[in-house]
């Protein structure tokens, strides 16, 4: 049976061409126009996959994100345009899996999809337990960390940082989600901290610091660890 | 101008000095009497009254009139009382002694009238000229004047110089609202009136005349900029009145040439910028004009004909468009930020690695650069800056888009930190700029002259407009052995925040 994703988008172009490009794929595609329609469809069937446009008329979507997490763990991609950082943070922070810039291409989406729904299966499973890819290796079990076969010592916040994003490898993590989880509540607003580690892991775990492999930054919205 | 606010000077009438002019009055008096009486044995009577008259016409330049007369009866009735017999009485005896006493009253009353005119006459030809003057002082001063603020602080002083009560100066606020100061509520309602009706009202002006206070318009032609409530006043101070409106006058006339001033300065202004605004749509229609132009043609091109199109030619059409379209959404995403910044307020800033950004663009840019020309040298350590991320990151990859574009050798991405700076540079071999430092190249729509090659006409306006809307600046400069460097200065914050206490 063939997976299911839900297009919401309110252009009528835009969402014909999701829906021919996903549909030769092999998807099945269901679209709807806004997020009350969608929220509607959701009531009756579950997708696999959620693809949201920012920016529709009755509303920004972040109720919508937050109903669907509610109940249910399908991954949701966000649709936004350059400019909207802040309302794109505020879906990834309300739950939403990944986001793309528009303009963006065909194949910068499939490769999106395929890794949301890669680690869809990973979080139904237990927890992530192993993280390897391109040399760097993380086993959360054994709390080690080593690259192209060099154990790393990190210090303990170090570590905390990397396992949080290897938690979710190949997805963003936000800004706000990593100091909640590495600092606590009282630290959501001091991004300073994440700059400051997150250069400290650079350092220690890749070839060039200036063009990190594993470690990647998502501009205004927070890092993500590379994964196959 | 500050003599006057220390030494105020009131041009209206003195007030009455009741006791002075009584001491004044009674010393004349006293010291006739004393020399009469020393001089009594050798004198006669005529004598000792022309002492007595000769008081009086003292007193008649010196006190009030009132004192004056008073002092006329005093001195006549002293005279009588000291001096005429039989003596020590108010009796008169003779005939010629009572004449003698009735001229001299009438003399005396006779010349305390003359000189109490001419006094009068004096001081208010004093007060005229006094009045003059000033009038001419603020006209002088306002005509130097430019803003509303400065007229009506102007209008404050004058007045202050010129009425001993208190007033009150309520201007017209831009929104058409009378600002009335808070403690003077009351008066609203009489300044509104005066406005409604343009017209001065209270005593003597014909209008309201069981008012204390003169409620005056700023009024100029139709225009009226406020009104003056100058409380504490006569109703037969007529010249007063007529020099508080003077000063209204004045003060109206200059907020009106302040206002129309404004309005010329705002059509001026609105003009130029609906100038830059169509070279600015001139030029951007024309850049999204031909890449849309090279689209179209390929799309259609594969509508019509893709049966008779070769491979190769289809796969070229459609990375045309693929090329075009994205050529498409950089200028489009330039123009929209420029616009952005240019009505942008302060930006919110928070802490940034130069480290990630510069990873995130070439993660992004190496997509364009399959050959890897760029060379990074970041060294490791750098401090943090307050900064856009997103901006800064645009910035960056619109200077690297760029030389790649124009540059065919390799590309040095180099940062540092220079005399309390951030300095990020990169660094081409492109051979299109003149030599020299061109300014012209940050202006929106200006290119360097290469025939057959489109840019993104705005990408290094918005690269300006990134770099100073951080406080910083972006220059350009011609490398020995031919290329440019673009040099990103942003101001390094000299309080980096500390590491979290783990």
């Amino acid at each position: 049976m063939s997976l299911r994703v839900l297009v919401i988008e309110d252009d009528r172009e835009i969402r014909q061409l999701l829906q021919s490009s996903l549909g030769v794929e092999g998807f099945s595609v269901q679209t709807a126009v806004s997020a009350s329609e969608a929220a509607a469809m959701l009531r009756h069937t579950l997708p696999d996959l959620v693809l949201l446009d920012l920016g529709l008329p009755d509303g920004d979507g972040a109720d919508l994100v937050r109903e669907i997490r509610r109940t249910h763990t399908v991954p949701v991609l966000i649709v936004s345009a350059r400019h909207q950082e802040a309302e794109k943070v505020r879906l990834l922070d309300a739950g939403a899996d990944d986001y793309l810039t528009k303009p963006f291409s065909v194949g910068e989406l499939l490769a999106r999809i395929r890794v949301a729904l890669r680690h869809r299966g990973t979080a139904v499973a237990p927890s992530q337990r192993l993280h390897e890819h391109e040399g760097l290796r993380i086993d959360l079990e054994a709390r080690c960390v080593s690259v192209d076969g060099q154990p790393v010592h990190l210090t303990p916040t170090e570590y905390k940082l990397l396992a949080r994003l290897a938690r979710n490898a190949g997805k963003v993590v936000t800004h706000r989600q990593l100091l909640l989880d590495v600092w606590g509540a009282e630290f959501a607003e001091h991004t300073h901290y994440l700059r400051l580690y997150m250069g400290q892991l650079r350092a220690k775990i890749e070839r060039d610091p200036a063009e990190p492999r594993h470690l990647q930054t998502e501009t205004g919205v927070g890092y993500r660890l590379a994964a196959g | 101008m500050s003599a006057d606010l220390e030494h105020p000077v009131f041009l209206a009438p003195a007030p009455p000095r009741r006791r002075r002019d009584g001491a004044v009055a009674a010393a004349l008096l006293a010291a006739a009497t004393a020399i009469d009486l020393a001089l009594d044995p050798h004198t006669s009577l005529a004598s000792e009254a022309m002492m007595y008259v000769l008081a009086v016409v003292i007193a008649s330049y010196t006190v009030s009139r009132t004192a004056a007369v008073l002092t006329a009866i005093g001195a006549v009735a002293l005279l009588n009382f000291l001096f005429i017999p039989p003596r020590y009485t108010l009796q008169v005896d003779a005939q010629e002694n009572v004449a003698a006493l009735l001229a001299m009253l009438g003399v005396a009353l006779a010349i305390s009238h003359l000189a109490a005119v001419s006094r009068r006459e004096a001081e208010a030809a004093r007060l005229n000229e006094r009045r003059a003057r000033q009038l001419q002082e603020l006209a002088t001063e306002l005509a130097a004047s430019s803003t509303p603020g400065a007229g009506l602080l102007l209008a404050q002083r004058y007045l202050r110089g010129a009425f001993c009560g208190p007033f009150v100066i309520a201007p017209v606020a831009v929104d058409g609202e009378l600002e009335v100061p808070h403690e003077h509520a009351a008066l609203r309602d009489g300044l509104l009136a005066c406005i409604r009706e343009a017209a001065p009202l209270g005593p003597g002006t014909g209008r309201w005349p069981g008012l204390d206070a003169w409620y005056l318009p700023l009024k100029a032609q139709h225009h009226i900029g406020g009104a003056v409530c100058i409380q504490n006043v006569a109703a037969r101070d007529a010249g007063g009145l007529e020099h508080a409106q003077a000063i209204c006058a004045l003060v109206g006339q200059a907020l009106w040439r302040m206002k129309l001033a404004a309005s010329m300065h705002a059509a001026e202004e609105q003009s130029q910028w609906h100038k830059a605004q169509n070279t600015f749509l001139a030029a951007i229609s024309h850049d999204l004009r031909t890449p849309l132009a090279s689209i179209v043609a390929a799309a259609s091109s594969l509508q019509l004909q893709h049966d008779k199109l070769e491979r190769p030619d289809q796969e070229r059409l459609l990375a045309t468009i693929v090329e075009e379209a994205g050529q498409l959404a950089t200028l489009t995403e330039n123009t929209l930020q420029l616009v952005r910044l240019e009505h942008a307020g302060e930006l919110a800033l928070d802490w940034q690695s130069v480290e990630e950004i510069v990873g995130a663009v070439l993660r992004r840019v190496r997509a364009r650069d399959p050959a890897r020309r760029i060379r990074s040298a970041i060294p490791r350590g750098l401090p943090l800056i307050k900064g856009d991320p997103v901006l800064l990151a645009q910035l960056l990859e619109n200077l690297l888009d760029n030389a790649l574009k124009y540059s065919a050798d390799a590309i040095d991405l180099t940062a540092g930190t220079s005399g309390g700076r951030i300095e990020l540079a990169v660094h081409d071999r492109g051979g299109g700029f003149a030599a020299g430092d061109d300014p012209g190249i940050f202006e929106p729509f200006r290119r360097g002259d290469r025939s057959g090659q489109r840019g993104t006409g705005l990408g290094l306006a918005v690269c300006r407009a990134i770099a100073r809307a951080h406080g910083g600046e972006l220059t350009r400069a011609a490398r020995p052995g031919g290329g440019s460097s673009f040099v990103l200065l942003l101001p390094l914050d000299e309080r980096q925040p500390a590491p979290d206490p783990t």
